[in-house]
């Protein structure tokens, strides 16, 4: 790089390019944009109130270390006065959490929080490997997502907070917004970009201040703060729709760099613009989903497969669709089923619809919109001995809608035994 | 007709050979077309029934031409709806159909005028009238327009008014920065002029013949572009912000299906202008946001085109009525200002800020 000024100091030389747009930044310059920029998300969101316990779900790797850094440095600069710490899960994947926990062991060190790790055997009685030994690797992603999903929630009930916050970055946002849009998945598209999620459903919300912070930055001030993190990244093909999302951002980013805000901000706006009833749906179901991120297990699936799923289903529904078009040509006297007409229904009812029912898990308190949990359900098969059956009665109908990923894993455990 | 002998009958008659194969289903080449414009002649019923307009005269609907295949076979379908509806000696008014047709050399010099094609539709389609402007009519269309220019393009562009409104159009269009910007712009420049052309003839909708993967195409740039919450008028039907409405009766059909359909017919190869293919070889950051997301669509729909059609699908069942009350719109691209930093103190969009020639990168 040619010796340039930095464009905010212009005194210091400039050794960064900001992703973002490009900006040449010195070091320090850079550091302080990006706290600054953290800041205002929080303050502009009122994410915190002073004395809140915050857990930091920290895995070691860059997000949510730099996550730790961030939230700490503002704390202190701004008075936050957050009570933080860190909190760790351990799946119980022999080798593939030792590295990384160790990482977290010294952050929780040089950050001066607490640390609690927590274990899958000790929320479920089940460790990951356990779970592979038990069902084999074609099925284990399964129990790996839903018990991921609920693990940081189970772990923060247990340290009594209520409050986590995760790396989740504006790239992991943009990239879910394509994703949901390709999957044709309204409910996941109207929550997908808030920054808190769960709170309605949950009593534990769930934050991810680093919503608008490119991924690019976020290597860049781990690196220029030169911070203790793990580099891993995840060594298995991601869903085929969040891989296709993925590729899609990373071209466009290289086209125009805003692209991923841009993205972020067509999210928010869509979001409102989900029908209500669609809304309330999201709303209530959001404790039983975090979806971002592949898995520390085999999971099996082909990249793809979950493309080439919808397409046959919608092919399928297609089909059908054409033997009715058959049946009614001849009439020609169509009726009106225009959505223009239920737009009075929507609008009186918009106010009405919250949360459809959402009650606790019979077997573990955990809020579910099923009698038993997801995780209960599958605990169940796993100490019955017959998985597959016990998953098919466990997915209620209404559920296979908003997990219909989870529902063909499913499928799968039960081809693959 | 008991008796035929047929290898291959067609599911539909059962009285003719099948020659080709739609969504699983074997048909001949009559019930083809007659399944592909049943999908349009619905998606027309409100117009052809008068529903929402005045009984007593027809309603009028503008058509924007562009000679390509899709709006192209479009008009084809909708001549013979017409055709139909007038050969009805009681019935509803129906509706009557104007072609505007932005000449095409006008809006990219390297595009032939077709001037052949004028002609052509001309006499293929004599229930329709017709109308062609060049692209900087907007002048005279859009009054205000060269101000709204001006302030969007900012300081690095001087209008000079004793230049021709080509030139002038021309000058402003070369200022705009990067591809995507400029094929951004000049989306939200046709729209303006079309959208403005209807009005003064009076009609009622827009007629778009978008299909289907330039409307999946539509949808994921809009997204990318920062454009979310006016997805919903540029690719679903029902009124727009200009008060008019926007009707894409396209929609549920698959390029392959137009494309065959075209091809029964040899005035339709005639009038059809190919796209031109994008450029296999152009490195992806020289490409807009728009083409990619056209390439992005065209291969991925090759194997999965029912999911391509649903991300359109998805983006019409948002709903409008969800939106606050009393937003003010955008002055370049009639967006309504949602959740603008600034609070609605600013004179453009979000994503028109994105393509200003200061911003765009
Ligand atoms: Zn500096
Ligand atoms: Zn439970
Ligand atoms: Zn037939
Ligand atoms: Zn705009």
């Amino acid at each position: 790089m040619a010796p340039s000024p930095c464009f905010h100091c212009q005194t210091n030389r400039a050794v960064i390019i900001r992703p973002k747009n490009r900006e040449k930044l010195c070091r320090t310059c850079f550091i302080n944009v990006f706290e600054t920029e953290v800041h205002e998300t929080i303050t502009s969101t009122s994410l915190f109130y002073p004395g809140e316990r915050v857990a930091i779900g920290a895995s070691g790797g860059k997000d949510s270390t730099v996550l730790a850094s961030v939230l700490k440095t503002l704390n202190e600069r701004y008075n936050y006065g957050l009570d933080l710490c860190l909190l760790s899960i351990d799946e119980g994947i022999k080798g593939y959490r030792d590295d990384s926990l160790e990482t977290v062991k010294r952050n929780a060190e040089q950050y001066e929080m607490p640390l609690e790790i927590v274990g899958y055997d000790e929320l479920y009685g089940w460790t990951m490997d356990q779970v592979v030994a038990q069902v084999g690797k074609k099925g284990n992603c399964t129990y790996c997502g839903v018990f991921r999903r609920q693990a940081l929630d189970r772990g923060a009930a247990r340290l009594g907070i209520k409050h986590v916050v995760t790396g989740h970055n504006a790239d992991d946002v943009a990239e879910t917004v394509m994703m949901n849009l390709l999957r044709g998945d309204l409910p996941r598209l109207s929550r997908g970009t808030s920054i808190v999620t769960d709170s309605a459903a949950s009593d534990i919300k769930r934050s991810k201040p680093l919503k608008y912070a490119y991924e690019k930055e976020i290597v860049l001030y781990a690196h220029h703060k030169q911070l203790d993190y793990f580099s891993t990244e995840c060594i298995y093909s991601p869903e085929a729709f969040r891989g296709s999302a993925r590729t899609l951002i990373k071209d466009l980013e290289k086209i125009r760099p805003s692209s991923i805000l841009d993205i972020v901000k067509s999210g928010e706006d869509m979001a409102e613009l989900v029908p209500a009833e669609i809304k309330g749906k999201a709303c209530a179901r959001a404790a039983d989903d975090e979806s971002t991120g592949g898995c520390g297990s085999q999971n099996g699936r082909t990249r793809g497969g979950e493309m080439a799923e919808m397409e046959k289903k919608l092919a399928d529904d297609e089909a059908a669709e054409s033997r009715e078009v058959e049946i009614k040509l001849p009439a020609q006297s169509v009726p009106l089923p225009r959505k223009k007409q239920n737009k009075g229904i929507k609008g009186s009812t918009q106010k009405t619809i919250k949360t459809q029912t959402m009650g606790t898990c019979e077997r573990c308190g955990y809020i579910s919109s099923q009698k038993i949990c997801k995780a209960c359900t599958l605990l169940e098969g796993l100490n019955k001995n017959r998985p597959k059956t016990a998953i098919e009665v466990g997915v209620g109908l209404e559920d296979e809608e908003s997990s219909s990923t989870l529902m063909r894993q499913m499928e799968r455990v039960q081809l693959g035994g | 007709m008991p008796g035929k002998e047929l290898s291959d009958p067609c599911v539909d008659c059962r009285d003719a050979e099948a020659i080709l194969t739609l969504r699983r289903r074997r048909l001949c080449k009559d019930c083809y077309i007659k399944f592909v414009s049943y999908k349009v002649f619905k998606r027309m019923e409100n117009y052809r029934l008068n529903r929402g307009f005045a009984k007593d005269k027809p309603c009028k609907l503008l058509f924007p031409l562009s000679y390509g295949l899709s709006s192209s076979v479009l008009l084809h379908m909708l001549h013979d709806q017409l055709e139909v509806q007038r050969s009805k000696v009681h019935g509803s008014p129906g509706f009557d159909l104007h072609v505007l047709i932005i000449e095409p050399s006008t809006i990219s010099p390297s595009n032939p005028a077709h001037d052949e094609g004028f002609e052509l539709a001309q006499k293929c389609f004599p229930l329709c009238s017709f109308t062609k402007v060049p692209f900087h009519s907007i002048f005279a269309l859009v009054p205000d327009i060269k101000e709204t220019m001006s302030q969007f393009a900012g300081k690095g562009f001087e209008d000079d008014p004793s230049l021709s409104d080509a030139e002038r159009l021309n000058a402003f269009r070369s200022c705009i920065a990067t591809s995507t910007s400029k094929a951004d712009v000049d989306h939200i420049l046709m729209n303006r002029l079309i959208v403005a052309f209807a009005k003064q003839m009076d009609c009622q909708a827009i007629i778009w013949g978008d299909s289907d993967s330039r409307l999946a195409a539509k949808t994921l740039a809009n997204v990318a572009k920062g454009r979310g919450s006016s997805v919903i008028w540029q690719v679903s039907d029902g009124m727009s912000p200009f008060g008019l409405e926007f009707n894409f009766p396209l929609r549920d059909l698959f390029t392959a299906e137009l494309r065959d359909y075209a091809s029964f017919f040899p005035e339709l190869t005639k009038l059809i202008v190919p796209d031109e293919p994008l450029p296999a070889n152009t490195l992806t950051k020289n490409l807009s946001i728009d083409e990619l997301m056209m390439r992005y669509v065209l291969t991925q729909g090759e194997k999965y085109p029912g999911v391509m059609l649903n991300v359109t699908r998805t983006a019409n069942k948002l709903d409008v009525s969800q939106m606050p009350a009393n937003l003010s719109h955008c002055t370049f691209c009639a967006a309504p200002l949602m959740n603008e930093v600034g609070g609605g103190h600013t004179q453009f969009c979000y994503a028109c800020a994105r393509s200003r020639p200061s911003t765009s990168s």
